[in-house]
């Protein structure tokens, strides 16, 4: 018993102690100690340690995970405790921060309450919990109790109300919210019992400061007719109720997704921390002397591959986001990491032998459902588009979409297997450096009149200006290399092309999974940029600026890479273009993200900074903007394949445009400005909508483009040509 | 079954072709297997896997470039090769002098079936098939869509293109079959398969080496391109009526097709 004596305070298991030897504090002490080794067994019982032992037993190379290691700790706490990724959507965060920091605040009261009635007490006989220090913890622990308690019921709206279609509804999902909404309720019921007890009576000490416990006050009305007998009874068994509700939840994390309060933070810790886009490297030397190329069985998995299913709690914030599944294809980051984990779980199980060990099993001997049609099906294979939504929305780090890059390069360069569609890319990229299999000879004809100087024939230049293919062989955006050519030339910018010098990115093949392709492509710009001491790069497309700026890192070549939207913004800012022409019919303007220009490389503000210096139409964001924006169905190569699975994502990404109220969408990337071009036309949007590359839109400013200064419909400025 | 597979290379559909004397620019051109070719070596690898047994092997005419091509078709999972790498015969050679080395490169071999694709696509002249049986003393099969053989190898029942429709017909084995679009979808090379055809033997054999002195029937006098395509002409005005009628005389006057 603790009778420090002091007045304003409480006991310490009040009403729950007899007289004499503290049986029910030992006891207590006993079940907590029980909790503890449930929590472990329930640990096997679902299979952790199974799944551990083939996390460890992984094959696949790994990067570094714990360099910078105090950064990497001070990054998860922050995360962790600030909650950086989850209030990325609003709700979700809120209520997730409600329940977590009720979870800590009540977890650190439990603590104090710990150390001063079982160790400082009975090892010092000091009270601190006294005072003003107790009159706040009280008010601390109700507060965060309450916000607890919002937080649960927010999340029980959404769960029973809102009912998003990309949230989970297994099993423990029913379970879980009332479970700990009945542990917050039975604290605070306990809690107003006692105050009913104690605290009510005016002769009380604690009676001036009753409203310090505002909610145990509050709920303790409802018990202001009880006898002290019943109130007494009902208390002690409340109490215990309470009790046991939490040592249950400690047990229930083995065994559900609330492991998530572990293997998340951890997760955190080991995230990638390179501005790389997250897509495994496969060094050169592998084509030498590799046997397998991609994954398709377990062992080549990197351990962390494999660690990453373990912090996924399900919350489904990548499928909410997955341009694949908002238009009907059967895709589901959040259940291509869940099928990885099953498959895993298989395939550990199966590799225990009697005596528990663990062992690599060779893949023959495997019988259990394969990784690739029984686990991931090849459409969700396919139906990527890379754009990186769903890494960019978990709030675990989790790497959703590389994972089936892996799963693509093992179909494409063991199996050639891939969409019948892309055998023409690949034969295209091959003979022809580029997708379209248009004749590599004809790869600067696009230039021709314009007098743009040739890398070959100047020798050196401040800038290289990559084309690309789309620049080179497509003739929607033929226009787009034209006005940049222009501009660049206006602005006095010292550039040359490499006219059919230049090759093919790869980032199509690279992101179809044909690695071989790409790094051949690669190596052979390389050579030739190395060939001109090219330094600086200007691409006109987001594709060739990542790979060329991250990718080719990893083949020996270091350039400064720059997307042209960058550069324009810098010469409007530097008054090296003059913006002197407003562009009539332009009407209210949105500016599409491109995936590979925002997500993968964070440019959000000079596309829009240029189209603010344009003067010529109010700049408006669609729904989905920045981070958050829509692909346009081009990425990951989906570009060269047939979209015969669901509706089409260029033509909801237009809706969406049309949505926001503008005439007029800017894009500053050749596929996003094809898919879109394409949106309008298939949804017979015409009269509304009119489509245009950011360069184009400057070069009419600058009064560059001799045709129109309109910017109308294109079909009628053909017609007008 | 065993089957041969004799395929050229040819320069890439796309790729800029010069014309210089009567023959064409070589320099800066993109070299592929001539594309139905490559539904002769398909073909010749799907019988093989069907039946479990038996190898492909692709001969080729040309010079050392060839190579490249013969290297495709090994790792599209062909077993070995021999290359005829004799430029002087390969620069003079016509259709007859070509089926002639084949034949003699052929003659060496165990083959059950000969695949070749119905024509190449550079000099057009879809010859080397026929004359090639001909010379072998073998049935031809040409425009081939579908193939089967017969479980003990005797015969093969096959598909042929026609005009307008498809026969199918029954020949004794061994035979020389072309192969027509359509016929299989021919597989991309895996990694491991390219791989592997860096390793794989080619029998590399010269015209002298085969004991073929044929000399070429035809003789190549000029080539010419064909004339470079005229811009679109737009027929301006707003009476429909007018416009169709300028159409029909443009149609019949002018391009004289109507």
């Amino acid at each position: 018993m603790h009778g420090s004596g002091a007045e304003i305070s409480r006991e310490v298991f009040w009403n729950i102690l007899g007289p004499g030897f503290p049986t029910e504090q030992v006891l207590l002490y006993v079940l907590v100690v029980i909790a503890f080794l449930l929590f472990f067994h329930g640990l096997a019982k679902s299979g952790f340690f199974t799944r551990m032992k083939a996390v460890t037993s992984a094959q696949g190379p790994d990067v570094e995970r714990v360099n910078n290691a105090w950064d990497r700790f001070w990054y998860m706490v922050v995360d962790v405790f600030g909650h950086r990724k989850i209030l990325r959507e609003p709700y979700q965060g809120v209520f997730h921060l409600f329940i977590f920091w009720g979870f800590i605040a009540l977890a650190i009261t439990t603590a104090i309450v710990f150390l001063q009635a079982d160790v400082i007490w009975p090892i010092w006989h000091v009270w601190f919990m006294e005072g003003n220090f107790y009159l706040g913890l009280s008010l601390f622990a109700d507060v965060f109790g309450l916000v607890a308690i919002v937080g649960i019921l927010m999340a029980m709206a959404r769960r029973y109300f809102m009912k998003p279609t990309w949230l989970d509804e297994k099993g423990e999902d029913k379970v879980i919210l009332w479970f700990i909404l009945a542990i917050l309720v039975t604290g605070f019921v306990v809690e107003a019992l006692r105050i009913q007890a104690t605290e009510t009576d005016p002769a009380s000490p604690m009676n001036p400061y009753i409203w310090f416990s505002p909610v145990g006050r509050t709920v303790a009305f409802l018990f202001s007719g009880m006898s002290m007998d019943a109130l007494r009874d009902t208390h002690v068994v409340l109490w215990w109720t309470h009790v046991l509700g939490a040592l249950g939840f400690i047990v229930f994390i083995a065994y559900s997704k609330l492991l998530h309060i572990v293997m998340t933070p951890v997760n955190i810790f080991l995230r990638p921390d390179t501005p790389q886009p997250p897509i495994k490297v496969m060094p050169p030397e592998m084509f030498e002397n590799a046997e397998t190329f991609g994954i398709h069985n377990l062992e080549e998995y990197s351990w962390k591959d494999l660690f990453d299913t373990e912090a996924c709690m399900r919350c489904g914030r990548c499928v909410e986001v997955c341009p694949a599944f908002n238009t009907d294809k059967p895709l589901m980051p959040r259940d291509v990491i869940q099928n990885i984990r099953t498959y895993m779980e298989n395939k550990a199980k199966f590799a225990l032998d009697a005596d528990g060990n663990y062992r690599i099993i060779p893949d023959e001997e495997y019988t259990g459902p394969a990784l690739i049609g029984d686990g991931i099906e090849k459409d969700t294979i396919w139906a990527c588009t890379t754009c990186m939504a769903c890494v960019e929305a978990c709030p675990a780090y989790i790497l959703q979409f590389p994972k089936l890059i892996d799963l693509r390069r093992y179909l494409v360069m063991m199996e050639s297997d891939f969409p019948a569609e892309v055998m023409d890319v690949f034969k295209g990229m091959e003979n022809n450096s580029n997708p379209w299999s248009i004749g590599a000879h004809t790869r600067a004809d696009w230039a021709k009149g314009l007098d743009v100087p040739l890398l070959s024939e100047k020798g050196e230049a401040e800038y290289l200006f990559y084309v690309g293919c789309a620049g080179a062989f497509d003739d929607l955006n033929k226009k787009v290399a034209v006005s940049l050519a222009k501009i660049f030339k206006a602005a006095g910018l010292d550039f040359a092309i490499l006219g059919t010098e230049e090759g093919c990115c790869g980032d199509s093949a690279k992101k179809i999974g044909n690695e071989y392709v790409y790094q051949a492509l690669a190596m052979a710009n390389i050579e030739t940029f190395k060939a001109y001491n090219v330094n600086k790069i200007i691409t006109m497309c987001p594709h060739g600026y990542t790979v060329l700026k991250h990718d080719y890192k990893d083949l020996g070549g270091n350039f400064q890479v720059f997307h042209y939207t960058e550069i324009l913004d810098k010469l409007i800012k530097q008054g090296k273009i003059t913006l002197k022409q407003p562009i009539e019919n332009l009407g209210t303007i949105t500016y599409h993200d491109s995936c590979y220009l925002g997500r993968y490389n964070k440019i959000y503000d000079q596309p829009r900074d240029i189209l603010k210096a344009l003067k010529s139409g109010r700049l408006v964001e669609m729904k989905s903007n920045h981070a958050k924006s829509f692909c346009c169905g081009a990425g990951g190569g989906r570009m060269w394949m047939e979209e015969d699975l669901g509706t089409r994502i260029n033509q909801k990404r237009t809706q969406e445009a049309e949505a926001s109220g503008a005439k007029t969408i800017c894009t500053a990337c050749p596929f996003c400005y094809t898919m879109l071009s394409d949106g309008i036309k298939e949804l017979e949007l015409s009269e509304k909508l009119q489509a245009f590359d950011i360069a184009q839109l400057v070069a009419k400013a600058a009064g560059l483009d001799q045709n129109t200064n309109k910017a109308g419909n294109e079909d009628e400025q053909e017609a007008a040509n | 079954m065993n089957t041969v597979v004799c395929i050229k290379q040819v320069p890439d559909t796309e790729t800029l072709i010069k014309v210089q004397g009567a023959g064409i620019v070589t320099e800066g051109i993109k070299w592929v297997m001539n594309p139905y070719d490559e539904f002769a070596v398909e073909e010749a690898l799907q019988q093989k896997e069907k039946m479990k047994a038996g190898a492909v092997t692709i001969v080729s005419l040309g010079p050392d470039r060839a190579i490249e091509a013969i290297r495709t078709g090994l790792a599209m999972g062909a077993d070995t090769a021999v290359h005829i790498n004799d430029a002087a015969y390969y620069d003079k050679a016509d259709p007859y002098a070509t089926a002639a080395a084949l034949a003699a490169a052929v003659k060496g071999l165990q083959y059950d079936a000969i695949f070749l694709g119905k024509q190449a696509i550079d000099d057009d002249a879809a010859q080397v098939p026929a004359i090639l049986a001909e010379m072998l003393g073998i049935p031809a099969v040409t425009m081939v869509v579908k193939f089967e053989v017969a479980a003990d190898k005797s015969t093969a029942t096959v598909t042929r293109e026609i005009e307008g429709g498809q026969a199918v017909v029954e020949v004794p084995l061994p035979a020389v079959f072309s192969a027509q679009k359509g016929l299989n979808e021919p597989r991309y090379a895996s990694l491991p398969g390219i791989m592997k055809a860096k390793k794989k033997p080619v029998d590399v054999k010269t015209a002298a080496d085969l004991g073929v002195s044929e000399g070429p029937k035809t003789v190549v006098k000029e080539m010419t391109l064909p004339p470079a395509r005229q811009a679109g002409k737009v027929i301006a005005g707003d009476d429909a009526a007018a416009k169709a009628k300028e159409l029909a005389r443009i149609l019949h006057e002018e391009v004289k097709i109507v």
